[in-house]
């Protein structure tokens, strides 16, 4: 059962995918949580958020970005110029953050030397950084907008029971990613946090009803299941994107079990449900505003520490990892006051800078990682 | 930090220090220049300013003017924010609030300590800041973060949505001070109905916070006077900037460090004015003998900044474009894209520009929100760096006006959103006949690349590009 969501988690081309696009389908890639799958979903598109993984050089990436750009959107881009995202008809960007809106000028630049870089579809979905009532409106606006450009670029017509219809089977896999959530947290933890990040990214990639059926079945196996991991350290993960199976690999190890985490590729991805009342463009738009927990929703600190606070007591955490990619200053810098209050409130935490990519620094995160466990045993 | 920097508040030593700079020419010619052997590293700053006469005077008067309203806020019962150089003023100044200006005071602390902001830039990151983090903020927040300065009583910026790491620092001042934070959040586009209303919705709101904040309403009348005086900076600053396209160019190479910091400090106060006329007429006396603003008379090359400048200490890149006979025309922060300006005229670009109607308070605050959202950097690098209005056709139609034979970028390894698309404007700046270089040194941080490797990087790409032999 967990090869299928490893296979999915760990290769951009994968089986899905493929299946795919042999029948006949688009897909879209996009760059941030922020994108509402539904408007996809509806369209008949796979929606599908785009992860660096298989990058192994950044000389496509490094000619068009500066030097002092976060690995994640170089990683993308370096996989564009190389083809490996081929399969893509179209890409939306939005200004997550400064690294990520630049890849929208970067991608496009790139796509004049290499034309079969660049999707046919290229879209920028401008997602304000505040939650005012005006940019609300604003985003219900924007949100239209992307739904009229799919519409009008990939000659389908998006009805609203269409939307309804592809918010529920979203809401559906949301309560089973919670379900899965609840399993990973509990006393006797069912599935380790490395698989838990495979099942999520399994479901950025999977067409969302065949990942509803596929994780259903895991839920039914895993609330079954006989041998919970215990007598581990139980880890939360907090701050950059992972999206790095590998990485939580690492930080477990014998003796640790991520059984929380607040990462974009994690549980703030299907936090919370579309409402299923009223005009869904609007019910996605404030969703898609309100739920995410990220730091580029300036100003919202305390918000942020009061969900870290919450999970850390409902998954009994020993110690909590803040992560930050290398130039990532919004994680980086949150982080640092993270770890200043959860400290004072008496949780251990670990700051760790570190590089995207294939597990560039395996060394210094393990030995860092087991110094901190080493903390928590005392 | 070191202890001895906790000894005095660093905004007082900034005070006094700039207090008695404004003294320095009060005595004898004899006096003047054995006060500057006193003063090891301001000296080079100083004398700089002061050899430009009577501009170079208020601008000194002016900085320690801002500095002492700053240190008595509170006695004078006045709120303090701390905000960003791409945010105009004139609303603080209209109720009777304190702007702290992080970037402009570490301008002024990289000028006048031996070591810059170094020591403060440091203390943020031992707080949890990230040290990749833009200098321009670091350097002051640190002494801010270290309680060693005047009470904050609230934050207020404008970059969420042009620049992460700017906004970033704000936030992060306000999560770690625990004090109010409000933020305007720029659409990527900046005209069309729909980003226009956002604006001014936003500045709205910003206006309730502000009144919330300090207890005070908005006064129709005194923000209509701030307002009328913004309008004749704007007119000033037009004629100077008309002046900076003839050949040669009338106006000393600091003129353009002058322009924008007196916005930058007292937009819509009669100081910047003050400070503006008195330019002006050195200008316009220039202009009228055909004469070069360089100290050298003569100009022989003709340098457009695309970003922001170079702080280090003592202000040497003023120094070496002035000895090097480089006429210097400008960056992004001396552009205010009022509809009267010279190069909005010309370029037939009045949708961009703001203009500013007095009749009653909802047209002044969509004036100044309007003007808000044109101020440096939130004008030009929200959106895509080549979509229209933005930084690309900026930087080339100023360029090609001002007739400039090169184009530098100069910013801090911090900025995220011009390094992410730095090299691909760059090209294009090239493929339009500019050669470009980018400098890969720290304006406000000097521990990054010295000053000397970023002068002779320069030299050398004037050398290379047969620019100057």
């Amino acid at each position: 059962m967990m090869d299928t969501f490893h296979e999915s988690s760990t290769t951009l081309f994968n089986r899905h995918v493929q299946d795919w696009k042999t029948g006949g389908g688009h897909v879209v890639g996009y760059t941030c949580s922020y994108v509402p799958d539904e408007i996809f979903h509806a369209g008949g598109i796979l929606p599908y958020r785009l992860r660096g993984i298989e990058a192994k050089e950044m000389n496509i990436g490094d000619a068009y970005f500066g030097p002092f750009i976060c690995s994640l959107p170089k990683c993308l881009l370096q996989l564009a110029g190389e083809g490996k995202y081929h399969f893509l008809d179209g890409v939306i960007v939005t200004p997550g953050c400064d690294s990520m809106r630049r890849l929208d000028d970067c991608w496009q630049k790139a796509g004049e030397d290499r034309a079969e870089a660049l999707p046919s579809f290229f879209f920028h979905y401008a997602v304000p950084h505040k939650t005012a009532d005006y940019s609300i409106k604003w985003f219900i606006e924007e949100t239209q907008r992307l739904k009229d450009a799919v519409e009008k670029h990939f000659s389908v017509t998006i009805s609203e029971d269409q939307l309804h219809e592809a918010i529920a089977i979203y809401n559906e896999g949301r309560l089973f990613l919670s379900r899965l959530d609840a399993l990973r947290c509990a006393t006797d933890v069912a599935i380790s946090g490395a698989d838990a990040l495979a099942v999520v990214l399994a479901s950025t990639t999977i067409p969302r009803k065949a990942f509803n059926d596929l994780l259903k079945d895991l839920i039914t196996e895993l609330e079954a299941v006989k041998n919970p991991i215990r007598g581990r350290k139980r880890l939360m993960l907090v701050g950059s994107a992972n999206d790095d199976v590998e990485l939580v690999r690492l930080i477990e190890g014998d003796e640790a079990v991520v059984v929380a985490d607040n990462l974009c590729f994690g549980a703030r991805f299907y936090a919370d449900l579309v409402e299923v009342e009223g005009d869904p463009i609007a019910a996605l738009a404030k969703r898609y505003l309100f739920h995410n927990d990220c730091p580029r929703m300036f100003g919202d600190y305390k918000g942020r520490l009061n969900i870290l606070q919450e999970k850390i007591e409902r998954a009994a955490v020993d110690g909590v990892i803040l992560q930050n990619i290398r130039f990532c200053d919004l994680h980086g810098s949150e982080n640092g006051i993270f770890e200043r209050d959860l400290e004072a409130a008496g949780i251990p935490c670990i700051r760790i800078e570190r590089e995207y990519g294939p597990l560039v620094e395996t060394g210094r995160i393990r030995m860092r990682i087991d110094a901190f466990l080493e903390r928590l045993e005392k | 930090m070191r202890k001895e920097l906790k000894e005095y508040p660093f905004d007082w030593m900034l005070w006094r220090t700039f207090a008695a700079a404004t003294r320095m020419k009060a005595g004898s010619e004899k006096e003047y220049r054995h006060a500057l052997n006193q003063l090891p590293y301001f000296r080079g700053i100083l004398d700089t300013i002061y050899g430009i006469g009577e501009p170079g005077r208020l601008f000194i008067e002016m900085i320690a003017e801002y500095f002492e309203k700053i240190i008595h806020a509170r006695e004078r019962e006045q709120k303090t924010a701390i905000t960003t150089f791409c945010f105009s003023p004139a609303v603080f100044y209209a109720l009777d609030i304190v702007p702290i200006t992080l970037e402009l005071v570490t301008v002024a602390m990289g000028a006048t300590y031996k070591r810059g902001t170094a020591d403060f830039l440091d203390y943020c990151n031992e707080v949890g800041f990230t040290e990749t983090s833009c200098s321009s903020q670091r350097g002051t927040l640190g002494a801010y973060l270290a309680g060693n300065g005047v009470t904050i009583d609230m934050v207020v910026c404008d970059s969420p949505g042009v620049c992460d790491t700017n906004v970033n620092a704000f936030a992060f001042a306000s999560a770690y001070l625990d004090k109010p934070f409000f933020q305007l959040n720029m659409p990527p586009d900046l005209t069309g109905e729909r980003s226009t209303e956002y604006h001014r919705a936003d500045y709205r709101a910003l206006i309730a916070f502000l009144e919330e904040q300090t207890g005070r309403k908005l006064d129709t009348g005194k923000l209509r006077g701030i307002m009328e005086e913004v309008s004749r900076q704007d007119l000033l600053m037009t004629e100077l900037e008309e002046l900076q396209l003839l050949v040669p160019n009338p106006l000393p190479v600091t003129f353009n460090l002058l322009i924008y910091a007196g916005r930058f400090l007292f937009a819509g106060m009669p100081q910047c004015t003050r400070l503006l006329e008195s330019m002006l007429k050195i200008g316009r006396e220039n202009a009228a003998s055909n004469q070069s603003g360089l100290s050298g008379g003569k100009e022989s090359l003709r340098g457009f900044f695309c970003y922001i400048d170079h702080y280090g200490q003592n202000f040497r890149l003023w120094e070496l474009l002035d000895r090097m006979e480089i006429s210097y025309h400008g960056n992004i922060l001396s552009k205010m894209w009022s509809q009267d300006a010279h190069y909005v005229k010309v370029l037939d670009r009045r949708e961009e520009g703001y203009a500013i109607d007095t009749t009653d308070l909802d047209t002044l605050i969509d004036s100044i929100a309007d003007l808000n959202s044109r101020m440096p950097m939130i004008k030009s690098i929200r959106g895509p760096y080549d979509a229209p209005h933005m930084w690309l056709q900026d930087t080339l139609a100023l360029a090609k006006l001002h007739k400039a034979d090169f184009i530098v970028y100069n910013g801090t390894p911090g900025c995220r959103n011009t390094w992410g698309m730095v090299k691909p404007f760059a090209r294009d700046t090239e493929k339009n006949g500019f050669p470009t270089l980018i400098l890969y040194s720290d304006a406000f941080d000097m521990r990054v690349e010295s000053w000397e490797t970023t002068a002779s990087r320069i030299e050398e790409f004037l050398k290379v590009r047969r620019l100057r032999t």
